[in-house]
């Protein structure tokens, strides 16, 4: 019984013709190649008999001559449309027994790819995109009129649709038209049915592959991305720190302090730590305690209406751009706000600065909190309920402990985001020129990504090259570690300490 | 008898106070809220109430003059320029690529070695600060591709926040295919499509709304930011763009709308103070907004989900 289903389901034996089967692939890539070889070498042979017998003199289309001169060194688009129409006539002639593999490029080209009947609107959008692309495109940069190429290609186009070539079997098509027009026989698949013979047909399943190596070139592109990052700041920050009148006083191992005057070639990293600190210190200040009360809040008090009201403001709140909270820091923080509480202060300070990067934080620990807290499950709070517990033991006994990883996780995100803020910093904390060593935070300093943000700022302020600009990729390779290890950090917190309910 | 009676009293006395704490508690909570509020108040009110006279007296003439020595004239509409062609790049070039990874990575990668570093890489990218991207394009595309971008030009500043928003967009992206019920995939492969089919005609489609919130409030983030644009060499000045034909000006200097902002206020506050808030006003109203149109496509989402 079961030898007979074998034997009903293996494919003709072909003889010796089989031994040299390729698979199907090949073949049709094959006939794809000879194919358009074919093609060029009639493009090629017209341009030749044009260029030396002088070329054809023909009909005239809106002023353009269908076919160029033939003056010598006038490179006319006239051969793309000889060894096209020759192609398509070839092809049009020969049609029920050899229309070919790469009429079926040529039904990529105009057709489109998904074998579907198309209607008239989606082959003209479809025609023109593509006649755009690949011909006229191409035809536009070296010469010729535009809208007339444009119009033959999607004439063309619009032909090969009239044509049902959509409709034709192009797998087994291609095989023939091997044998019968070149004699090459690639011979058959034989032998027992295979999971390929049972696939879907050619078309669809090249699409599939296609698309699959496409999506996975796209996720190559994030890879990419961050290695250039890494190999790009960590190799121009080697050099600065390698460089000849560079030396460790960056690290203030001599214990002047000098101050970050790059300009003048004092590169002070305590100068830059101290204000990164102050104002990722001060920013914390404002954005743990708000961004974690709005979080239980909203987690564990508010109603689902109210919750619909107040996630969008937050999330409003999150989307102003930094430069705007910079304007605020110095229209606002401080000469309204910080005056009022400190009496005499700068308009630019650290204070302020710190101030508009904590209210930037705030939606971050905000959102961050709030999942935490949400994702302690129901029970816990319905077994605390039952055995009478008050709504702050249950917030504040069950579920922040429950949720304190990734609690956690949020502050450190928080933190990693202060360090990495440019554009408030930029503009309220002054300094940007460079900035003497001080602890006050009320006066003027710096960050290290305000640092960068002066030293990077304009066309004409820093050379492309020297000591001062690869300061620039040394800061950028510090800030890259700190907020690397932040995350990391987070990260592993989260994943070591979570409750598993 | 009467001792529990005692400390049942001194119990029901310690709820009570329990309570005023919860009182207290819930307070704070409102307190919290309320300087959230009062910060995004500040903001509007700051931005507005200081670009009133501009507001009031040339709001379009604002929006379309260029740049100017002279504060009466001067305008942003060479920054408004610049922050459309950035966020045109921005989406033609991270959208495919971003959305193309996250399928890959949910669709394909499966659990290999590659999926799960990229997932990593991905994550961390998302974490990098801005500036730094900034610094990437600085030596990527201004230094080493100078020839083709034309050196400090929109084309360098458009791929640089490409480069920075393209991790938002994988995360985001990956997250709506996530929610796409497997049953919907299942029953595609039950009639037969092939596994592009499946992504493309049902995957695809039910996640649009997701992808769409992650892409909208991806290009919000690039209009609205200013470190790697200020980094790679957006021009704070003056500067023309008349003669020059389209390609060109995507290769020439430019600026962008917060750039005018941080340059603005880098000026004398009494001249140009309000032309700042004025920018200001302007790119909130582009990013609320984006905003908006993302948080009611996600709320019909959500509607959608809950049926």
């Amino acid at each position: 019984m079961s030898t007979s289903l074998e034997t009903e389901l293996k494919k003709p034996d072909l003889g010796p013709v089989a031994a040299m089967a390729l698979p199907a692939v090949g073949r049709r890539g094959i006939a794809a190649f000879l194919e358009i070889a074919l093609y060029l070498v009639v493009t090629m042979v017209v341009a030749i008999i044009e260029f030396y017998a002088g070329g054809f003199t023909g009909p005239t289309l809106f002023g353009n001559k269908l076919f160029t001169t033939g003056t010598p060194g006038d490179f006319g688009p006239s051969n793309w449309l000889i060894g096209l129409v020759l192609f398509v006539a070839w092809n049009a002639l020969t049609w029920r027994r050899s229309a070919t593999a790469a009429s079926r490029v040529l039904q990529l080209v105009f057709v489109g790819d998904d074998g579907r009947p198309a209607g008239f609107v989606r082959t003209m959008v479809r025609s023109v995109v593509r006649a755009g692309v690949l011909f006229a495109l191409p035809v536009w940069l070296f010469q010729g009129n535009q809208v007339l190429w444009l119009a033959l290609f999607v004439g063309t186009g619009l032909l090969l649709r009239v044509l049902p070539l959509h409709r034709a079997p192009w797998d087994l098509i291609a095989g023939t038209t091997m044998v019968e027009s070149f004699g090459i026989d690639l011979g058959e698949d034989t032998g027992p049915l295979t999971v390929a013979d049972l696939q879907v047909a050619g078309v669809r399943r090249s699409q599939n592959n296609r698309a699959a190596r496409m999506l996975k070139g796209a996720g190559f592109g994030a890879v990419l991305v961050s290695l250039l990052i890494v190999w790009v700041v960590f190799s121009e920050a080697w050099e600065f720190v390698t460089a000849e009148d560079f030396s460790w006083s960056l690290l203030n191992i001599d214990g002047k302090r000098r101050g970050w005057f790059p300009r003048r070639d004092l590169y002070d990293l305590p100068t830059l730590l101290v204000g990164t600190l102050w104002v990722t210190g001060i920013a914390m200040a404002v954005a743990g305690p708000v961004g974690l009360g709005v979080a239980i809040y909203l987690s564990e008090y508010a109603k689902p209406k109210v919750q619909r009201i107040i996630k969008p403001i937050i999330e409003t709140l999150a989307a102003i751009p930094s430069v705007v909270i910079g304007m605020v820091a110095i229209f606002f923080i401080s000469p309204t706000l910080l005056s009022k509480l400190f009496g005499e202060i700068g308009i630019f300070s650290i204070l302020a600065a710190g101030i508009g990067v904590g209210i930037l934080t705030i939606p971050l620990v905000a959102s961050i909190s709030e999942d935490a807290l949400r994702a302690v499950p129901m029970e816990l709070r319905q077994a605390a309920y039952g055995l009478g517990s008050r709504k702050i033991t249950v917030a504040l006994k069950v579920v922040f402990p429950a949720a304190l990883s990734g609690i956690s996780a949020a502050f450190i995100v928080g933190i990693s985001r202060a360090i990495g803020e440019t554009m408030v910093v930029a503009i309220a904390a002054g300094g940007s020129g460079g900035t003497l060593f001080q602890l006050n935070p009320t006066e003027p300093g710096q960050t290290i990504t305000a640092a960068m943000a002066s030293l990077g700022a304009g066309t004409d302020q820093v050379a492309g090259s020297g000591i001062a600009f690869q300061s620039l990729y040394f800061l950028g390779a510090l800030l890259f570690i700190l907020t690397l290890l932040l995350n990391v950090v987070s990260d592993a917190i989260v994943r070591r300490f979570r409750e598993v309910y | 008898m009467a001792a529990i009676t005692v400390e049942l009293r001194e119990q029901l006395r310690t709820r009570r106070s329990a309570d005023a704490r919860g009182q207290v508690f819930r307070g704070l909570l409102m307190l919290a809220l309320l300087v959230a509020f009062a910060a995004l108040i500040a903001v509007l009110y700051t931005a507005i109430t200081r670009a009133w006279p501009i507001l009031s007296d040339r709001p379009l003439d604002f929006l379309t003059s260029n740049t100017s020595q002279s504060p009466e004239k001067a305008g942003v509409f060479q920054g408004i320029k610049g922050s459309v062609l950035l966020a045109g790049i921005v989406a033609a070039v991270a959208f495919p690529i971003g959305i193309g990874g996250a399928i890959y990575l949910e669709e394909y990668a499966g659990d290999t070695f590659f999926s799960r570093f990229l997932q990593v890489v991905v994550r961390n990218l998302a974490g990098v600060p801005s500036i730094v991207y900034g610094l990437l394009g600085l030596a990527v595309f201004v230094q080493s591709l100078g020839g083709l971008t034309g050196g400090r030009s929109v084309i360098s500043g458009g791929l640089t926040l490409a480069c920075l928003v393209l991790p938002v967009v994988i995360i985001t992206t990956q997250e709506a295919i996530r929610a796409v019920p497997s049953e919907l995939r299942q029953a595609g492969y039950g009639i037969g499509a092939t596994h592009w089919e499946v992504i493309r005609s049902i995957v695809l489609p039910s996640a649009a709304p997701g992808i769409l919130t992650g892409t909208v409030l991806s290009i919000a983030r690039a209009v609205g930011e200013a470190a790697p644009i200020l980094v790679v060499g957006a021009v704070s000045g003056f500067f023309q763009t008349g003669t020059l034909s389209f390609l060109e000006q995507t290769q020439s200097f430019f600026t962008a709308l917060p750039m005018q902002i941080f340059a603005f206020t880098k000026q004398p506050t009494q001249t140009w103070g309000a032309h700042a808030a004025g920018a200001s006003v302007a790119i909130l109203l582009v990013v609320f907004a984006m905003n908006s149109v993302a948080i009611y496509m996600r709320a019909r989402l959500d509607k959608k989900l809950r049926k």
